[in-house]
């Protein structure tokens, strides 16, 4: 028998066995599906949050207020210095007038309070843009520190101090995300691989036969290993269809809340979901060789 | 280890040489039995429960490998066969229980065509192969049918077509017609003196005195593990067949 005939009896054994054991395979499959589905879950969380995170960083700034008096010289002076830094993309400068324009735009309701001023509400500033893939938050601080000691520099607002607590939150979800994930899927597997063990069981006087009247290893434990590659598989579609499922759901639901932004802003991805059904694929694979690694299916004598 | 291929004696097909074997427990099953088969041959192996038939069996097709002793399957030492090299030992064995041993899931047809499948026949010459054995077994028109379906000469016939269809150089029985009437076991004894006139070797396990009584055949007898006996039997009806 060649391989693509093997293959091809393999499947058909197995699916055989999953149609007449169909209890006992919903349970592996649903098991399996569960279990990415709240991995798959966690990911499309943390996934959104990393996204919205790195739009911040593209975003953040740090903005140097400057005394009223500063000359142009010293201005100047920084804003090359800033400019040349690592990791940054621009240097703005926008002068006392253009800032309080901008606050008026911004904050309208609150242009009262400045009105009648004789001198400008805000100083003039240097808005520093930084390319988030080169940001250091340690070289930042310190970089931020430096600037704030001018005499000039009347105070330093800095984004990246809360950005960076974001940043650690979100490594820590992502972190037990994946070790929450790790446990269920290690569940999964072990339910798999009980399945796989109760059907090599159920099976067991049938394999005898297959051995006595001289199939291989191969032939005999192939149908089994396929077997948890398609509970894998179908547990993988599940958990995918599932988590696109809740998304949608969810999302025409809670768009316009800001946690439904911030959490459904995108949905799984076409590799997320890719890598969710040959995760359980895989899993279920892993299983039925974990079950069957020892098991000699009332196998001959050892060897002499 | 790779088995060495020693060459057997003119015409031998199975030689036990001061065969022991003893089970984890302690039991003694068979006590320094050694016998030849020559090719060919059709023999009787008999003896009570618990004399060691079984066991004796289970050592040809290396179900079990002996405490002490060599087993030779046509010059190859059966014991020191790698385990991966067991499956194509059994493909030149055949081997029919007193339970049928068929696959009650599977039609007579895949039961019977299960080897030829597993060695890469499409599916008109598993169809064919079939056809064949189970007409030699006089159910050429049950292919379509499941073991639970016929009756347990049916399905007694059935594993026999299973044992046949690769034409194996020696097969062996184990109480054949120990779940059958008289009439069914006279029928399978025909079939089986039909195969060792085709050059089949046969190793039949009975204490059926009525079957060995039935042929004249040589016949083995074990006593509590020993081969007690290794003799024609006097018979009223030696050689006729039947």
């Amino acid at each position: 028998m060649n391989l693509w005939q093997a293959l091809v009896y393999f499947l058909r054994e197995a699916a055989i066995s999953l149609v007449r054991s169909w209890r006992v395979s919903l349970l592996a499959v649903l098991t399996i599906g569960v279990s990415l589905f709240v991995s798959g879950m966690l990911l499309l969380v943390s996934g959104n949050l990393s996204g919205i995170l790195a739009d911040w960083q593209a975003r953040a700034r740090i903005i140097v207020y400057l005394e009223s008096d500063a000359s142009e010289d010293q201005i100047t002076t920084l804003r090359k210095t800033m400019a040349e830094a690592p990791g940054v993309v621009g240097v703005e400068y926008v002068d006392a007038k253009a800032a309080g324009e901008n606050f008026r735009r911004s904050f309208p309701s609150l242009s009262d309070l400045v009105e009648g001023w004789k001198s400008e509400p805000l100083p003039p500033s240097l808005e520093v843009s930084l390319d988030p893939e080169m940001i250091d938050f340690a070289w930042v601080q310190g970089w931020t520190e430096e600037i704030r000691r001018r005499p000039f520099v009347e105070m330093v607002d800095d984004d990246q101090d809360w950005i960076k607590q974001v940043a650690t939150a979100v490594a820590l979800a992502q972190g037990i995300g994946i070790a929450l994930g790790l446990v269920l899927l290690a569940a999964a597997m072990f339910t798999i691989a009980s399945v796989i063990r109760l059907t090599a069981y159920l099976y067991h006087e049938e394999i005898a036969v297959m051995r006595i009247v001289g199939a291989t290893e191969f032939f005999i434990r192939g149908p089994f290993y396929f077997e948890g590659f398609l509970q894998g598989l179908l547990g993988g579609l599940l958990a995918t269809g599932s988590l696109f499922g809740v998304h949608y759901a969810l999302k025409a639901r809670y768009s316009a809340s800001v946690w439904g932004g911030v959490f459904l802003e995108q949905a799984p991805s076409l590799g997320a979901q890719g890598f969710l059904i040959a995760l359980g694929a895989v899993a279920g694979l892993l299983g039925a060789v974990f079950s069957l690694r020892r098991e000699d299916l009332a196998a001959p004598t050892e060897d002499p | 280890m790779q088995a060495r291929k020693i060459l057997p004696p003119k015409n031998a097909v199975i030689q036990f040489f001061h065969v022991s074997k003893q089970y984890p427990g302690g039991q003694l099953a068979l006590d320094d039995v050694s016998f030849e088969l020559p090719r060919g041959d059709f023999v009787f192996l008999t003896g009570p429960s618990g004399a060691g038939k079984t066991t004796l069996l289970k050592l040809i097709f290396r179900e079990e490998i002996p405490s002490q002793g060599q087993i030779l399957v046509n010059g190859r030492n059966v014991a020191s066969i790698p385990r991966t090299k067991i499956p194509f030992l059994r493909r030149t064995i055949s081997v029919v229980f007193q339970d049928f041993r068929l696959i009650p899931r599977k039609t007579v047809f895949e039961n019977v065509s299960f080897l030829p499948r597993i060695l890469g026949a499409d599916l008109s010459r598993q169809k064919r192969l079939a056809q064949e054995a189970l007409d030699r077994v006089g159910l050429g028109h049950r292919m379509g049918a499941f073991p639970l379906q016929l009756s347990g000469g049916e399905q007694q016939r059935v594993s026999i077509a299973r044992a046949l269809i690769n034409e194996p150089e020696i097969l062996i029985a184990d109480e054949p017609t120990g779940n059958l009437d008289p009439d069914l076991s006279e029928e399978i004894l025909s079939i089986f003196h039909e195969i060792n006139e085709q050059g089949t070797t046969l190793l039949i396990a009975t204490h059926d005195r009525w079957l060995l009584e039935r042929l004249g055949k040589r016949i083995l007898t074990l006593r509590a593990g020993r081969l007690a006996d290794d003799s024609q039997p006097l018979s009223t009806t030696e050689g006729e067949t039947p």
